[in-house]
């Protein structure tokens, strides 16, 4: 009896609603297509810390690519083509970064990433991408490894072909910035590192060329990254009465170690690499006659940095373009040059991805950041460089010269 | 060698004096409730970020001479830390922590690892929203004050820094003030009193919960001291800053006899003597700066199995 | 806060609250069939008319529940017969009708901002949201019912297992289509009307009969869960998005099942447990055969497994025996002091401040896919006409590993030493008095802990083919202690919960992402006020921190005499 109860109730509900399901259907709205044809949309991911505390600089890295995929649209870049931007969160952490590149290499439409922000997420996004074919270009990663293997020195060996990058590594700007001190008469060096790969990097390629060059390494030093106090380091590199000391690390600690050197008594210029090129070092405690290397010549002297410049600020984005926004726009655009070539003929992006990888060898032009171009291991062909050094508080161009 | 050897003195001492002022926070908490406020460091964070406040309150004044910066900004500037520091640690107290008075042990030391995350990312979130401010996502730029910011004194080849001088007298003013507060003062004897028996020390009419208001604000003042004075030594104070700090001073106050205030006092200046000798008077690889942390810790594990009363003996050595 | 309504009133309300209640449920029935939203960007398109979409018909179901419990009852008493004190058929329909009405905010919360504007609700909406609220209004009105005797009905051992297959069905169901929500508002929509589900089916009594069927065929449940867990990948149509996270999830939850046993067991807090995991991570990866490993000894992987294994519980030993005498809250701190050496010591090993190790910060990348008996990891291959990707075949490695873990864990918490365990987290005193070697068994448990943990490092090695110092923080150890903490200290089912939530929530809800943390400190801090035996509570420790609240005691005590009633129907003492 109750059974039967409980039958009937269901096979009512269930036939209502197969009653009313039938009334309708599922269409898509009319299509909203622009231009007569139907034009094919191709995505290019970005992969970056969009939130906690690197923020800053990946919400650069993702507003500067967003601006060279709307430029590329707006001047019909590729023919038939949309280009979409897919921004993924990599809280600059490997396991994000990799749930990111597997969500990107899944999307169809995706033909290639810009990212990462640091080696480490690197590390772990270049594999998946690799795997699905998806061209890789970092704005920002200075690790050989990445490009020339592990042997990178003795026997550099390419790991993954979909990988480049538009920032140049530590062999380039360690030996330019030796050179320059050098040419300044500095002969005495101390060096000191954050033990993170960009900063150990920089400085031996800087000592070894310093010391090339008939200079003398009087003290080498290493810091924590999340250290604060440099009180012990500063008092061990005093002993050699050093002229100038090189850093390899970044600006948060750079700043207030060059302001803890000066209140000790140690009045001598830190040098380093683009890592500190920012207006945070100053405002952190860079003083004037401190020195940085950054690639390329100066943005507001190229001519072809004015695109991204001015675009850049009448796109209206609510943060700043930061240390690798012009990187990230080269990397966009070499990426939109490849896909000219290998979009033309492909029926839909996923089949385009391969083309794509073997187009960017022969991508060449000129960017932001100045010549845009790789060579066989996927690195910057770009040696140009430029010292700046902190003058009345602000940065100003010291020094332009091509690494020999 | 004699000369790093004072110098790197002088530096540890002045580290020293900072770890000493948080990790009294440490100890008097714990003599009287056996509570690890973990979020004690973060007290310290707050209260660094308080003084920055009050110094843009008063309209981020720059050029004050030397007796205007030291016997007026100084001044505000310790106090709004204070005021901050004190506030947020009741706040804890009041709503993380008392409600737990009675819970298992696991219990507060949980909520306090909690309230240690929540304020951090409260102030890297919301710090900047105030209208004025700067973004606290990445460090921010501690004002100097004249008179002690980027001056040096010097004595033969060693050279002292004022602001790790301005943390040493601090130090040495506030053991003082702890002397006599402690010992003179009604409230100072009944938070020992309480520590030593709580039970009987309310059955003579003392107001426990009162008591542990005045631990916890004792600890949070001293605790916006060091506040300001990292952000005088180190130029800039960042949201991470608490964490690293807070578990250098629970250690020196371990290593002090943790309940022991004197002994707090002691910890904190030979951890941090331990430190900077250490990155100079250790050979080869480990000798290095990088390895400094790792040897503090190593200090804390060595003293727990071999004289876990600590250095000048704790109220309280094992409790389950 | 709780709103109470006399008895006298609810039972001269009875028959309009039931009537008004009705017409709420046929209401929001119909709704589904009207479009929700102007646009189509909002939840999973639902701007249609007569073409509900996946998320509409999921969400129809609790309407349906609650016009059947509504409308059932009026056939009479007489009729529904023992049916009538069977089921809660009023607080039920109360129930689902509040988990609907909270369905149905959160939905059309998310179509007004996703779309930018209420003004994007169309009639659909609004029908729904009226229906909602008239359910949710009228149905508290209804007289309360008693307490559901559904658990004690006595049924067939085949309907039980048909109950449990049923259940996980649903579970395989349920988690395959929130993971499939893309979007954001459609993931939280949909876990409101699983959280609303789960609630009126608890109300109805089907958990407690889930409960008591379980434990009669333990077997079949354990065997279901697994190979409900083992269908999973079946349901990704080949895709790796979900799959790379679904691994995550088994790695993060194997290293919080070795924590539970360490906090959840003994009750010895360890805040650097990621340590243990680093440490398995780091071993496999040097004896791997990444180029940039560096020792030249690379053993099969069954063997890494066990050294990585063993060196963590080494290390578990070599931070325990010092401080394990010195109990209590300085033993969390030293841990927190442990798991800070280990990453720098990791950082140090870089052959500039150190041996070369680890490489320093760079870590050791390009560690190759695991390969067992020529069948390589990184390979996707076709099972039953669905691709099986990279991940998933590590997931099923993890799955197993994690049986293997449940399986240790259950043992010993049922054995002599997990009595000892027990014990000691009691009253350490106590049971030392009582001939417990509360020493040894600490280390014990130490120890093992670590090497769980260290194992599923070594897994972790291969599937995220880099290891690196910064992946094992402070702030990860927080994260395993939050799920152990989060999901019930002490059991299996809630560390996989906790891991589950920690670990999934962030990668669906990346709005939030920048208040991850912030509402994690909360949650912490919340937790402990209100909730600090965690989601699914293991009995003796919910005890333990609600040891005053005689009513709870009593609840406990019933529910374990009713529940001994079942499993041993012989003993007829208690059959009520």
């Amino acid at each position: 009896m109750n059974t039967r109860l409980f039958k009937l109730a269901g096979v009512a509900v269930v036939a209502a609603s197969l009653a009313l399901t039938g009334c309708g259907s599922r269409t898509e709205p009319a299509a909203s297509g622009s231009a007569g044809g139907a034009t094919k949309v191709a995505k290019i991911g970005v992969i970056a810390p969009l939130s906690g505390d690197l923020s800053a600089l990946g919400l650069g890295i993702r507003n500067s690519v967003d601006l060279a995929i709307r430029q590329a649209n707006e001047s019909g870049a590729i023919p038939g083509w949309k280009l979409e931007l897919a921004a993924e969160d990599d809280e600059a952490k490997p396991d994000t970064g990799k749930n990111a590149a597997t969500k990107l290499a899944s999307d169809d439409a995706v033909v290639g990433v810009v990212g990462t922000l640091n080696s480490s997420v690197a590390q772990s996004v270049i594999p998946v991408l690799d795997s699905a074919k998806i061209v890789q270009v970092s704005p920002a990663n200075t690790n050989p490894t990445l490009t020339k293997g592990a042997d990178f020195l003795t026997a550099p060996k390419r790991p993954n072909a979909n990988y480049f990058r538009t920032c140049t590594t530590d062999a380039v700007q360690g030996p330019f910035a030796a050179q320059y001190l050098l040419g300044e008469g500095v002969k005495k060096v101390a060096t000191i590192h954050d033990k993170k790969s960009y900063g150990q990097g920089l400085v031996s390629e800087f000592s070894k060329a310093f010391t090339a060059g008939g200079g003398t390494i009087v003290a080498a030093e290493t810091i924590n990254p999340d250290d604060k106090n440099f009180s012990a380091v500063i008092s061990k590199v005093q002993g050699g009465a050093p002229e100038a000391v090189y850093y390899g690390g970044e600006y948060p600690q750079a700043g207030p170690l060059s302001k803890q050197m000066k209140a000790a008594g140690l009045k001598v210029p830190v040098m380093g690499g683009d890592g500190i090129f920012s207006g945070e070092f100053i405002k952190l405690g860079g003083t004037d006659g401190d020195l940085a290397t950054s690639v390329g010549a100066p943005v507001d002297t190229l001519e072809s940095a004015k695109p991204f410049l001015e675009g850049y600020k009448a796109a209206g984005f609510a943060e700043g373009y930061e240390a690798y926004g012009a990187y990230s726009y080269d990397a966009a655009n070499a990426i939109i040059n490849a896909l000219k070539v290998s979009l033309k003929d492909a029926a839909d992006a996923k089949s385009a991805r391969e083309a794509t990888i073997t187009a960017m060898a022969s991508v060449s032009f000129d960017g932001a950041t100045g010549k845009v171009a790789f060579d066989e291991f996927g690195d910057s062909v770009s040696r140009v460089l430029t010292v700046y050094a902190v003058t009345n508080g602000a940065w100003a161009a010291k020094k332009t010269g091509e690494l020999k | 060698m004699l000369d790093l050897f004072f110098q790197q003195l002088i530096n540890g001492l002045s580290l020293g004096a900072l770890y000493a002022l948080i990790a009294v926070g440490y100890t008097v908490v714990y003599g009287i409730v056996q509570l690890i406020n973990f979020a004690h460091g973060e007290i310290f964070m707050v209260g660094a970020f308080g003084a920055f406040a009050t110094w843009m309150l008063l309209g981020q004044p720059t050029d004050w001479g030397v007796s205007a910066s030291l016997l007026i900004l100084l001044p505000l500037m310790l106090l709004g830390g204070i005021v901050v520091s004190v506030t947020v640690a009741l706040l804890t107290e009041r709503f993380a922590y008392r409600p737990l008075r009675n819970a298992p042990r696991l219990a507060p030391l949980i909520t306090a690892i909690g309230v240690s995350v929540f304020l951090q990312e409260f102030v890297r979130l919301f710090y900047g929203r105030i209208p004025g401010f700067p973004d606290a996502k990445s460090a921010i730029p501690f004002p100097s004050v004249a008179g002690i910011s980027g001056e040096i004194v010097r004595i033969g080849s060693v050279t002292i820094q004022m602001p790790a001088l301005f943390t040493i007298v601090a130090l040495a003013i506030s053991t003082l003030f702890l002397w006599f507060f402690v010992n003179r003062s009604k409230t100072g004897r009944a938070m020992v009193a309480t520590s030593q028996d709580p039970d009987t020390a309310r059955l003579m009419g003392i107001n426990v919960d009162k008591v542990i208001v005045a631990a916890f604000a004792v600890g949070a003042g001293l605790a916006a001291i060091a506040g300001v004075a990292h952000g005088l030594n180190y130029g800039n104070i960042d949201f991470r800053m608490g964490f690293l700090a807070g578990l250098k001073a629970f250690t020196a106050a371990v290593l002090g006899g943790i309940g022991n205030i004197n002994g707090a006092v002691v910890g904190g200046l030979v951890l941090g003597v331990v430190e900077a000798m250490a990155t100079t008077f250790i050979p080869g690889q480990f000798g290095s700066s990088a390895w400094k942390d790792v040897w503090a810790f190593a200090l804390l594990i060595l003293v727990l199995v071999f004289r876990p009363q600590g250095l000048l003996g704790a109220k309280v050595v094992d409790r389950a | 806060m709780r709103v109470i309504i006399s008895d006298e009133t609810k039972v001269r309300f009875r028959y309009p609250a039931r009537a008004v209640g009705i017409v709420g449920a046929v209401l929001m029935i119909v709704s589904i069939f009207l479009p929700w939203s102007y646009g189509s960007g909002a939840l999973d398109d639902v701007g249609f008319y007569g073409a509900p979409s996946p998320l509409q018909f999921a969400f129809v179901v609790l309407p349906v529940l609650i016009l059947l419990l509504l409308a059932i009852p009026l056939v009479g008493k007489q009729r529904l017969g023992q049916w009538a004190k069977t089921v809660a058929w009023n607080t039920s329909a109360k129930t689902a009708s509040l988990a609907t009405l909270a369905t149905v905010l959160i939905g059309l919360a998310a179509i007004a901002i996703e779309l930018k504007g209420l003004v994007n609700i169309d009639v659909g909406g609004f029908t729904a949201l009226v229906g909602a609220l008239l359910a949710a209004v009228a149905t508290p009105f209804l007289p309360d019912s008693p307490e559901p005797t559904l658990a004690r009905v006595k049924s067939p051992t085949w309907l039980q297992i048909l109950g449990i297959v049923l259940m996980m069905a649903g579970v395989l169901f349920a988690a395959a289509f929130a993971l499939n929500q893309t979007d954001a508002g459609a993931f939280l929509t949909f876990v409101a009307f699983l959280v609303g589900v789960v609630l009126v089916l608890r109300q109805l009594g089907v958990m407690a009969w889930i409960g008591i069927a379980g434990a009669n065929n333990n077997r079949v449940l354990v065997l279901a869960a697994f190979a409900t867990a083992f269908a999973f990948p079946f349901t990704q149509n080949g895709s790796d998005a979900n799959m790379s996270i679904a691994s995550q999830v088994l790695i993060f939850a194997a290293a919080a099942l070795g924590l539970n046993i360490v906090v959840g067991l003994v009750g010895l807090l360890d805040l650097g447990y990621i340590a243990f995991l680093g440490a398995g991570a780091f071993t496999a990866a040097i004896l791997s055969e990444s180029a940039f490993s560096t020792l030249d000894f690379h053993p099969p992987f069954i063997v890494v497994v066990l050294i990585s294994g063993t060196v963590a519980s080494l290390l578990g030993l070599l931070i325990g025996a010092p401080t394990l005498r010195v109990s209590g809250d300085y033993l969390a701190i030293v841990t927190l002091a442990f798991g800070e050496i280990f990453r720098i010591t990791m950082n140090n090993l870089d052959g500039n401040d150190g041996p070369n190790l680890t490489n320093g910060s760079n870590g050791i990348p390009g560690i190759p896919d695991l390969e067992f008996l020529g069948f390589n990891f990184g390979d996707a291959h076709v099972i039953f006409g669905v691709d099986i990707g990279r991940f998933a075949n590590y997931y099923w490695l993890m799955l197993l590993v994690i049986a293997l873990i449940i399986v240790v864990f259950m043992n010993l918490n049922y054995s002599r030493i997990g009595r000892g365990w027990v014990a000691i987290r009691e009253d350490e005193l106590a049971a030392e008095a009582m001939g417990v070697n509360t020493f040894a068994l600490k280390l014990l448990a130490f120890a093992g802990g670590a090497f769980l943990a260290g194992v599923a490092g070594a897994v972790k090695a291969h599937h995220d083919v880099s290891v690196t110092p910064d992946q094992y923080v402070f702030l990860e150890s927080a994260f395993l202690l939050a799920a152990v903490v989060l999901g019930g200290m002490g059991t299996v089912v809630g560390v996989l919960i906790g891991a589950t939530i920690l670990k999934l929530l962030p990668e669906k809800l990346r709005f939030f992402s920048d208040y991850r943390l912030l509402l994690f400190g909360l949650l912490m801090v919340v937790m402990m006020q209100f909730r600090p035996e965690g989601i699914v509570a293991d009995e003796r420790r919910q005890m333990e921190f609600h040891d005053e609240d005689e009513e709870l005691a009593e609840e406990i005590e019933e529910e374990l005499i009713s529940h001994h009633a079942h499993l041993n129907p012989e003993r007829r003492g208690f059959d009520l």
